[in-house]
């Protein structure tokens, strides 16, 4: 167990020392997907908000709760839209790294990096987008959203540890490729994305309550919504965080060699 | 002093049966060697209680039949696999080169991948901005350099990618043999480098299939099959022309 943790971090100290291949591999990665198109990355502001407008415009409720549905879809989607997007990149991530990690040497956690930072520049994006909704939508701008943004940041901590997780999870089972894409794309809809829960029914209670994904959003959503700090929704997230960086570390540090047999 | 040592050194990993939802299909990895053990508890024996030294100025060849274990040896060398056994002393800066396409982004210009691969090679800003000119230059890539790297040719794929492994003047040197994907004239100017390199102290070694590119840069021959050691020996000095002319 000493070991394996100690493999682990040397692995993210050389990882971390290497900071200027992976910020630069996932600018690369931004340019390459967005290349010879007329927008660039702007296209991902654009993708944002015709979906938060769609689904603001088909689910909007009637009535004195419309003007804060905007915002409450604008910050849900935003926050899915990146772990759906790191989870599913995540699983066949070793895979498409093979030629590196055959050829190179460089610490795995560099391409955990490369994947964190690529998401979060694409997410960076959608936070522009949410942002306009929210200056849109009216919620009015108070010290609480300091907790949101702290959310957010604890998410963003949270997330090279979840694509290590998936990533092992893939180099050892190739078929959870398809299974995590296809429970991501179901998981929306169990999810508090777009609907909202008032305790009515059984189905909808079980799906906020016992789905972690319900209290990553709430560590973003609520400070801005209600104005209070979400105490339940950081507990539960902080301590996913934590189990997660807890198995990911293990994984790396024990099978972090084995990778390249794997792949 | 820029040294290899190898003391028996074995490379045995588990055949990893995946968790998969079709047909059982026990893979074999990246590397070549025997298989070893039956039913659930199958091995590969890649490389078996492999011990040579190299001292500076040294130029390996390796060679042996596809399986033997040439490029796993060059990959246990960089570090890329770890040894099940046996122990290996390096001293040196070890550079290699194991695929043309390693490192290389096909959208970005030659230049702005010479920076890319230099990053990945643990460069500073200031060594890659010092190094350009020269990698362009014996590159002879010319206007091409910002083009994209998908324009080029292979040929063309294989100098930049020489030119930047070579570029910081690694100690060591390992290469596997896609050195013959450049045309002849680049073949001499790339054997020119590696006796430079050579001269400097440091160590070549480097997998080929082809008898006279071996005869051309090499001073020892280390045959592999199996994964085994066959054969140490000092390669007869032929001049580069007659090396190259043979097969």
């Amino acid at each position: 167990m000493i070991s394996a943790l100690n493999g682990a971090f040397d692995d993210i100290f050389r990882a971390m020392k290497l900071r200027r291949v992976w910020i630069a591999l996932a600018h690369e990665d931004i340019g390459d997907q967005h290349r010879r198109t007329t927008l660039g990355p702007l296209w991902l502001l654009v993708n944002y908000l015709a979906f938060a407008g769609t689904f603001v415009f088909v689910f909007q409720p009637a009535g004195k709760d419309a003007a804060g549905y905007a915002a409450y879809v604008a910050i849900g989607l935003m926050v899915w839209f990146y772990l759906m997007e790191v989870i599913s990149l995540s699983v066949p991530l070793f895979k498409r790294e093979e030629s590196f990690i055959e050829g190179t040497t460089l610490p795995l956690f560099v391409y955990v990096m490369r994947l964190t930072i690529q998401s979060a520049i694409r997410a960076g994006y959608a936070v522009v987008g949410c942002v306009i909704i929210l200056l849109i939508s009216g919620p009015s701008l108070t010290p609480a959203w300091l907790w949101s943004l702290a959310g957010l940041l604890l998410i963003l901590l949270t997330t090279p540890a979840l694509i290590t997780v998936f990533a092992f999870t893939g180099a050892f089972f190739p078929d959870s490729e398809f299974i995590v894409g296809n429970l991501m794309r179901v998981g929306m809809f169990f999810t508090p994305v777009f609907w909202v829960y008032n305790g009515q029914d059984a189905i909808q209670t079980y799906a906020y309550l016992w789905n972690p994904f319900t209290y990553f959003l709430d560590v973003a959503r609520t400070p801005i919504l209600i104005g209070e700090f979400p105490s339940n929704a950081f507990a539960v997230t902080g301590i996913t965080a934590l189990v997660m960086w807890a198995i990911a570390l293990l994984l790396l540090g024990k099978y972090r060699r084995q990778v390249v047999f794997l792949i | 002093m820029v040294s290899i040592k190898l003391d028996n050194v074995s490379l045995v990993y588990k055949l990893h049966e995946k968790l998969t939802l079709s047909a059982p299909d026990r893979r074999l990895g990246p590397t070549g060697g025997r298989i070893e053990g039956s039913g659930r508890k199958q091995f590969v024996q890649a490389l078996d209680g492999v011990g040579f030294e190299l001292k500076a100025g040294d130029r390996l060849g390796l060679v042996g039949p596809n399986g033997a274990g040439k490029t796993t040896l060059l990959k246990v060398l960089y570090g890329i696999y770890e040894p099940s056994g046996g122990n290996i002393t390096i001293e040196g800066r070890v550079d290699a080169l194991f695929n043309i396409n390693i490192g290389f982004r096909r959208e970005a210009t030659g230049r702005r991948n010479i920076v890319l691969r230099g990053l990945i090679n643990g460069w500073s800003e200031a060594e890659i901005e010092e190094k350009m000119e020269d990698i362009i230059a014996f590159s002879e890539l010319g206007d091409f350099i910002d083009l994209p790297f998908k324009a080029y040719s292979q040929g063309m794929a294989a100098r930049l990618a020489f030119s930047v492994a070579t570029a910081l003047e690694p100690e060591i040197l390992l290469m596997d043999e896609w050195i013959g994907a450049g045309d002849a004239s680049f073949q001499e100017k790339a054997k020119r480098r590696m006796d430079e390199l050579a001269e400097k102290a440091g160590i070549i070694v480097l997998a080929s299939h082809s008898e006279g590119l071996i005869q051309s840069v090499c001073t020892k021959r280390l045959t592999l099959k199996g994964g085994r050691v066959e054969s140490l020996t000092a390669v007869p000095v032929r001049s580069a022309e007659a090396a190259l002319a043979s097969p």
